[in-house]
């Protein structure tokens, strides 16, 4: 990087290059104006009614399933009519933006963020401050700390989550007696959620699956590309291995893949969390016997409508079910509502979901 | 005689590498496999490719730290031309337009540097963040699942039990070789990082030298892209990201100097082979659960070790 | 009188001025709301951190250097901080553990490009891995959280209408400024950026100074790094990933030439407001995280443009 000569500027090519540049964002930008797609501003006919604001906050905005999730909570929006659903997060999946976005809501005055948080201790100041303010609360997706929020939509607890995929893999090695090796790849090796689970995974393969052995952890930084390569050593380094948890939407096609690619289809087994969509071939061809999930768009309409009902006064403490619209009757434990049991899609099943 | 290996940065860092081979094989033999070998060498394809063209730009006098974001927005485009529920494009279109790309946005950085006069880090730094951007805005929250086979083909298939991307590398080492030893413009390169008021009294024009490198580092980019992507079946918005840090660092411990005018290919070729290989070592090692979180310290290490040795040793030399 | 008022027009923080008036009267026609000082109390609460850094990195930048690193020695600090609280240390303690760290980071990384005339980028680019690495051995990427309130409050609490790590910001803004501009050592911080062999023939102290310098780039982030704990109640190792190309975005943004030798600390803050009030407004208004990404990167590929030309002007008329 040395100083380039000080000589007579060409401003043509300055002009070029920027028109240039402007043009290609303008072109590229083209597809998705800001004012409709995902910022989702839903104007209802009704001004009777006031408006609510919802504000759905994803872990990372971008990944195929909190896009879904937010297509359930925009079918929620437009069939209730008086909210005014805006779906933003942090792209880079980063705690500090998610809880600086908080902020910022807070101050516009929203009536409901609903939050999943990608580190709870991070965001907590932040929604604190939302619920001093007045504003409702919901942690959604993953639970937020008890006294930082209002309720918690439930889809499957961290316990839960982490049982299931222990539980489906015991069950893809064949059964509790298998004597087995297995490894995780996770997403950052300081991703708080993951950490949670597999915790819960740890004590619950400790007590319930003596003769499951989990002998590595790795990150997969959040790229695909490198959980692919962790897996690929970890099959050579450990030749036992015989089952790997891909516990990030990223880690697990990446873990697939690579198992695929070594020729172990139905040697070693991979399962974990991912929509159907990203696993489709390998669980059609063979490589995936179970992924383990939920119906995103079921959750993100049912946290839209516990977002209306809360604001509204529907919703009151001490409730013990809650009527969700086309989901039916849900249960309410506690300050948890719940949307109910985790899906497995496995080869017979998965055909019937597009997401 | 040592200090005389030394000095030469690949062979030290060849040296080096043998060692590091030796010891891990002895503890785990399973290293040595050709299974092995031949995964580690796919691994470091793409960044080998893209190498070769950033270790240009430095040896130029220029630094390019977009190369990740170019990737990430390669691989949104490439995939939604040839995705069977989007733009549904032939495979060769797909793949003519990729390389374009490429090559547009490394001359977007080229004219920006050489002709407005930016400074490279400034243009790339803004062209890192710009293009994740993009790239999001692309991907419109949804990735791309369905490539097909012939793309495919590019990350899996083998010719001659050789796979396609170590076929792509070599071509691209050669091209590249030939590019600094048997042309012109090789001479240029390295004449106008190493002094370029005399390269330009000289007569040569720096500013199409530096315009060049920048559009040859964007092809490059685009062909990793091409041949490293499609080994995964899903396209997802984060491809790319880290991917500029992991090959300046590759070329720097190679010995390339950021200040223009030296840098070898060999040098270059052995810094690639030591990074890749590195995370493979501590996995092949068995070091426990502890050790996982140790890694990244251990690999920042390395690299610290590298570049310390190496200054220490030319400063030793004076 | 024509020169001197051309002169004041060309200069970057002119240009930066008026970019920023523009993007308020913008942002009063599109948005309104968002002006009320209420609101830009709370938005300033995490540009702080990124400020404080960026004191250092102006003056590193000025000597044609970088510190890649400053995200890195935030987060062993951070981690520092945290496992001396959780083993059961004093507060106090911990926190005067945690600025030794960051200190010693920042040396170790002055010492190498001083005396061993490592290039900066690259030791710092190698640093970056190293620190962070260490960070993650040492807290086994756990989070520690539940500081005493005494702590939290300082990351909480407002003096005077100001966040308390604004006044932090304020004080070292003000000593560095003065001793920029009264002190021999801010012509020397500028010869060494201009030429450097050529500091070593006067008698400049270059190695004294770049160590100093980093120095106390190790330092400010090691505070900024308690800031942002005490704010956030959680240390972890991911703490301050990414910063560092904020902050350099922001001094670049500023008017701070790369090659060093120009630039000013006033120009470093226009950068900060600049970019800080784009990036609120653009998510305040649009609700959309990939925008941000697209318009800071073209905000400094534009401005540094901008600043290129109106220097040229200058230069020929």
């Amino acid at each position: 990087m040395k100083k380039s000569n000080p000589r007579k500027m060409h401003h043509r090519f300055v002009v070029l290059s920027l028109l240039a540049g402007i043009a290609f964002i303008f072109t590229a930008c083209s597809p998705a104006p800001p004012s409709d797609a995902s910022s989702t501003q839903l104007v209802s006919k009704d001004n009777n009614k006031k408006k609510i604001t919802i504000c759905l906050i994803p872990k990372k905005k971008g990944l195929p399933y909190f896009t879904s999730c937010a297509k359930g909570a925009e079918e929620a929006a437009m069939e209730l009519g008086n909210v005014e659903l805006i779906y933003d997060g942090p792209t880079d999946g980063s705690p500090e933006k998610q809880a600086s976005m908080i902020e910022q809501y807070t101050l516009k005055g929203v009536d409901v963020i609903a939050v999943s948080p990608n580190d709870p201790n991070v965001v907590a100041p932040a929604l604190r401050k939302a619920r001093a303010r007045g504003i409702h609360v919901l942690s959604w997706d993953a639970d937020a700390i008890q006294d930082s929020r209002d309720y918690f939509v439930n889809q499957a607890t961290a316990e839960a989550i982490a049982h299931g995929m222990v539980n489906t893999m015991v069950k893809d090695l064949g059964g509790p007696e298998t004597r087995a090796d297995v490894a995780i790849v996770t997403a950052y090796l300081t991703a708080a959620n993951q950490n949670v689970w597999i915790e819960h995974m740890k004590t619950h393969i400790d007590q319930q699956y003596p003769n499951l052995n989990l002998v590595a952890i790795k990150p997969s930084d959040e790229d695909q590309k490198l959980a692919f390569k962790v897996t690929q050593d970890l099959m050579k380094a450990y030749p036992d291995i015989k089952g790997f948890f891909g516990i990030s939407s990223v880690s697990f096609p990446g873990a697939a893949e690579a198992v695929k690619q070594a020729g172990k289809t139905g040697q070693v087994m991979v399962t974990g969390l991912a929509t159907p969509n990203s696993m489709r071939s390998y669980v059609e061809g063979g490589t995936v016997k179970s992924v383990v999930l939920w119906n995103t768009a079921e959750l993100g309409y049912l946290t839209i409508k516990v977002g209306e009902a809360l604001a509204t006064g529907k919703l009151k403490q001490g409730d013990t079910s809650f009527d969700a619209g086309k989901l039916g009757k849900k249960k309410i434990a506690g300050d948890q509502v719940l949307l109910g049991d985790i899906l497995v899609f496995t080869k017979e099943n998965i055909h019937q979901y597009d997401f | 005689m040592i200090t005389y290996l030394l000095r030469h940065r690949a062979i030290g860092l060849f040296l080096f590498i043998g060692l590091l081979t030796t010891v891990v094989s002895w503890i785990n033999p399973a290293f040595l496999s050709a299974q092995n070998l031949r995964d580690i060498a796919v691994q470091a394809a793409p960044i080998c490719i893209i190498s070769c063209g950033v270790m240009l730009v430095l040896v130029a006098g220029e630094i390019d730290i977009s190369v990740g974001s170019m990737m990430g927005v390669l691989a949104a485009s490439m995939g939604i031309m040839v995705s069977a529920s989007r733009a549904q494009l032939p495979p060769h279109v797909a793949i003519a337009l990729t390389l374009l790309i490429g090559i547009g946005m490394g001359l977007f950085n080229g004219l920006l540097v050489a002709y407005a006069g930016v400074p490279s880090i400034i243009v790339t730094l803004g062209m890192l963040t710009a293009l994740r951007g993009l790239t999001e805005i692309i991907m419109n929250g949804a990735w791309i699942t369905d490539l097909p086979e012939e793309i495919r083909f590019l990350g899996t298939g083998t010719i001659l039990s050789v796979p396609l991307s170590l076929w792509t590398t070599a071509g691209v080492l050669a091209m590249t070789i030939w590019l600094i030893h048997r042309t012109p413009i090789g001479r240029r390169i390295y004449a106008t990082g190493s002094n370029p008021q005399a390269a330009q009294l000289a007569g040569l024009s720096i500013k199409s030298i530096k315009l060049f490198v920048f559009a040859w580092t964007g092809l490059l980019t685009a062909v990793a892209t091409l041949v490293s992507v499609p080994q995964l079946s899903v396209v997802d918005s984060g491809i790319g990201v880290g991917t500029e840090l992991l090959v300046v660092t590759c070329v720097v411990v190679g010995g390339t100097s950021v200040n223009g005018g030296v840098g070898t290919l060999s040098g270059v070729l052995c810094g690639v082979a030591l990074m890749t290989m590195i995370s493979t070592v501590l996995i092949f090692l068995k070091l426990g659960e502890h050790a996982t979180y140790w890694s990244r310290a251990i690999q920042g290490l390395f690299i610290l070790g590298a570049i310390l040795a190496d200054h220490w040793i030319s400063n030793h030399k004076k | 009188m024509k020169a001197i008022f051309l002169r004041t027009l060309s200069l970057p923080e002119t240009f930066l001025s008026c970019l920023i008036i523009t993007l308020f009267a913008l942002i009063s026609q599109l948005d309104p709301s968002f002006l009320q000082w209420e609101v830009q109390r709370s938005l300033s609460s995490h540009i702080w951190e990124l400020a404080i850094i960026a004191i250092p990195m102006t003056l590193i930048i000025l000597t044609a250097g970088i510190d890649l690193s400053v995200g890195s020695i935030m987060s062993l600090s951070a981690i520092t901080a945290g496992m001396l609280f959780q083993a059961g240390s004093s507060m106090p303690l911990a926190c005067g553990a945690a600025l030794l760290t960051g200190t010693l980071g920042g040396f170790l990384n002055g010492f190498f490009i001083a005396r061993m005339r490592v290039h900066p980028l690259i030791i710092t680019l190698a640093t970056m891995a190293t620190y962070r690495g260490i960070a993650e051995g040492i807290s086994q990427a756990k989070p520690v959280s539940g500081f005493p309130a005494g702590f939290t409050r300082l990351g909480q609490d407002e003096w005077l209408n100001l966040p308390f790590a604004a006044w932090v910001f304020f004080i070292i803004f003000v000593s560095v400024f003065w001793v920029i501009h009264r002190r021999a050592l801010g012509l020397h911080v500028y010869a060494i950026g201009n030429n450097d062999t050529a500091s070593r023939f006067s008698g400049i102290h270059v190695d004294r100074i770049l160590i100093g310098l980093y120095t106390f780039s190790g330092f400010a982030s090691a505070l900024a790094a308690l800031l942002f704990v005490a704010r956030r109640n959680t240390a972890k190792a991911d703490v301050g990933m990414g910063i560092e190309l904020g902050v350099i975005t922001a001094v670049v943004i500023g008017g701070v030439s790369i090659f060093g030798g120009r630039g000013t600390l006033v120009g470093t803050c226009l950068g900060l407001l600049l970019i800080h009030e784009t990036r609120e407004f653009v998510s305040w208004h649009w609700n959309r995280d990939e925008f941000i990404l697209i318009v800071l990167g073209l905000l400094l590929i534009v401005s540094v443009v901008f600043q290129k030309l109106l220097r040229h002007k200058q230069n020929s008329s």
